[in-house]
């Protein structure tokens, strides 16, 4: 029973982090029709901050998150503006291949300027997890799961409550009757993409307490983020979170009563099983 | 019009001379493929470390018959498939002698078959599989011991130090070459002894999450964890995991990879403490000479070597020991067949330890070729302390008495 527990715990906590990363993508994907392949670079990006606004200024990395997630915002809006804008009107493909160079292009400038090494960041009040009922929290994954759920709330509410919120969802829907009923749909990209990247960002400063991270820790995270965000339905936001909580379930659970060898294969078995029998995923529209 | 002359007459020489002309200007080339990016570019850069040190003092005292050697290292980013190619580029179009290099088993397996084929020696310096010399190729020799060799030292502090062998144990390994037949030698001594094994859980490389397989083992209550990294990454994540989901082993032992590295104790602070690691030795730091080699490597890089600068550093100087006895005409596939020749009857010591390349049986009873026949001695028990790895058995090489069982655990 304590093991079901445990794994229940540890398959929550991580597949809170994944929906965040998911959340993300999906959200790009939903308004623009981008398949941004350099969002593992974005959460790669925010690990580092988290890190050197840890190691240079002693800064807490949750705490951090505070002004790292406005400033990625401004910068993923800048991208969109300054480096994606010319290229969208070039078709799904073309930003695709476009998004695959830029994070080649992140991973290897970030591979020059901060090496290969990787690092670890420690919080000292951390090192020692919380033991509710004899089943282990560990402290810095339990925070992360908190800011996690909120940041993720923010945005719901943000989508749900606010204008600019509601003509991201309209933009998502329909582009054209978007325009048409006065929304400005370049600059509601321009505001979605800054969201994706933040969230990436904010996914990777809460991440960076508990993992490692080195230039090109992004793969490991965007394959799993590909799978959570079809899994889920392409560009349904409910769909990435279940995605992210089912596939951080179903890696811990498999791995506890199969066999951790074949943790990535029940993931994908259960991934295929899901498109085979809904192939617009769990909380897509049916096309 | 001069320049044009001039890159006439240079090319013109170039098609003359040919390989022989390059091969008596030029110097003695080695080729190594390391991961110098990625997860593993720690492990590359420490080897490049060691391999500068050897290739400057070497070159410094005249080099090998008046050549200067030059090692090439050409990056395979911890990936198999790339670590083929990069060793055929290095054999085909950089020209090299001989091989060494490869840092990881997966890797080294790919470069053998390449070198075997390619019939270029490659001199094995740290990657342990026992199938890389153990396949018969002629062309591939070791000077390090293998994965099944690294437990010895484990499995004599267990029978050795009253009342050590476990009761019961949970062995955690990577799927890999070196991680599989590491965990197979150590599960196979203690099955021989009727040490029930109570987890026997192989994960993939670059594993996010540890905690479900540490759940899963905490379920047994296991008396001693073993746990096999090739990946430092994952020997950081997989500690920290089984200490935060509070696994109370008497004694937590790794086995060399990821636990034998300073980044280890760097990464993890405390968690680090009291962790084993059996392994290959860094050479035997009770002997004047080593310490000697340590000392002058710290002072040039500010780390001491461990295991893996110890063995690229050695590996040099066996090659440059072979150089010196082949006897080098110039063309190249026969060059390297005298390479070859010469390293079957080398027989020296390095700050590695003696070294003597022979077909003997391995502990599992792999049939070993060109194998160094002293690694059984080459094994050493060690513990973290205090952010140091220090040897603590077999007692003749011990640096310091081992703590057992972990206070920080039981």
């Amino acid at each position: 029973m304590e093991t079901f527990l445990q794994s229940l715990v540890n398959g929550t906590l991580t597949g809170s982090l994944y929906a965040m990363i998911g959340v993300g993508l999906t959200v790009i994907f939903g308004v623009m029709r981008i398949i941004n392949l350099a969002h593992g670079e974005m959460v790669m990006l925010g690990m580092f901050s988290a890190y050197w606004s840890y190691t240079l200024w002693k800064i807490d990395p949750f705490l951090s998150a505070i002004f790292w997630i406005p400033l990625f915002f401004i910068a993923g809006m800048l991208t969109y503006r300054h480096l994606l804008k010319a290229i969208i009107p070039g078709g799904e493909l073309n930003t695709l291949l476009y998004t695959a160079g830029l994070s080649l292009l992140v991973a290897n400038v970030a591979l020059f300027v901060w090496t290969g090494d990787y690092r670890t960041l420690n919080l000292p009040y951390a090192m020692t997890p919380l033991r509710p009922f004899g089943i282990a929290v560990p402290v810095p994954l339990a925070i992360a799961f908190v800011l996690a759920s909120l940041i993720t709330a923010g945005l719901y509410l943000f989508l749900g409550r606010t204008d600019i919120g509601r003509a991201v969802r309209a933009t998502s829907q329909n582009p054209e009757a978007a325009a048409l009923m006065g929304i400005n749909v370049e600059r509601v990209s321009m505001i979605t993409f800054g969201l994706g990247t933040a969230l990436a960002a904010s996914a990777g400063v809460l991440l960076v307490p508990s993992l490692y991270l080195y230039p090109t820790v992004g793969e490991i995270l965007l394959v799993k983020c590909f799978v959570i965000v079809v899994l889920g339905g392409l560009g349904s936001i409910p769909g990435a979170i279940a995605g992210g909580l089912l596939l951080g379930m179903v890696e811990s659970l498999g791995a506890v009563y199969v066999s951790v060898a074949y943790k990535d294969a029940i993931g994908f078995v259960m991934f295929l099983l899901v498109l085979l029998f809904r192939p617009q995923g769990l909380f897509g529209a049916r096309p | 019009m001069r320049t044009l002359i001039v890159s006439a007459v240079v090319m013109g020489l170039l098609l003359m001379g040919g390989g022989p002309l390059a091969a008596a200007d030029g110097t003695l080339k080695i080729g190594a493929p390391q991961p110098m990016t990625g997860s593993d570019a720690p492990f590359g850069d420490k080897f490049k470390k060691a391999y500068s040190l050897a290739v400057e003092e070497i070159n410094a005292a005249g080099g090998v018959n008046g050549k200067k050697i030059e090692v090439i290292i050409e990056d395979h980013q911890a990936k198999n498939a790339l670590a083929a190619t990069v060793a055929e580029k290095l054999i085909t179009q950089e020209k090299v002698l001989i091989l060494t290099g490869g840092r990881a088993s997966g890797q080294a397996v790919e470069i053998a078959s390449v070198a075997q084929r390619l019939k270029t020696p490659y001199l094995v310096d740290h990657p342990s599989a026992d199938i890389i010399t153990a396949k018969g190729f002629e062309w591939v020799f070791r000077n390090n011991p293998t994965g099944s060799i690294y437990p010895q030292a484990f499995n004599k502090f267990i029978s050795e130090v009253p009342g050590a062998m476990p009761k019961s144990a949970a062995v955690i390994y990577d799927n890999t070459v070196f991680g599989k037949s590491i965990a197979n030698s150590a599960m196979t001594f203690l099955r021989s002894k009727n040490v029930p094994i109570v987890n026997d859980e192989a994960y993939p490389v670059n594993t996010l999450d540890f905690k479900p397989i540490v759940t899963k083992a905490k379920a047994n209550n296991p008396d001693f964890v073993l746990m096999v990294a090739v990946s430092t990454t994952d020997a950081i994540l997989l500690t920290r995991h089984a200490k935060e989901i509070g696994l109370k082993p008497r004694a937590f032992v790794g086995f060399g990879g990821g636990f034998g590295v300073e980044d280890l104790a760097k990464q993890l602070g405390p968690l680090s403490e009291k962790v084993f690691s059996s392994a290959a030795w860094s050479g035997n730091p009770n002997d004047p000479k080593v310490k000697a080699f340590y000392d002058k490597f710290y002072s040039k890089y500010h780390i001491y070597p461990k295991e893996h600068e110890v063995e690229g550093y050695s590996a040099i100087y066996i090659i440059a020991d072979a150089l010196r006895r082949a006897k080098l005409t110039g063309n190249l596939d026969a060059d390297r067949d005298a390479i070859r020749q010469a390293l079957m009857t080398t027989d020296m010591t390095t700050v590695f330890g003696k070294v003597k390349f022979g077909n003997w049986d391995g502990p599992l009873g792999d049939h070993y070729t060109n194998q160094n026949i002293y690694s059984p001695e080459h094994s050493v028990m060690a513990q973290w302390r205090g952010g140091k790895l220090l040897n603590v058995w077999p007692k003749e090489n011990a640096e310091t008495p081992y703590i057992f069982p972990d206070p920080t655990t039981k």
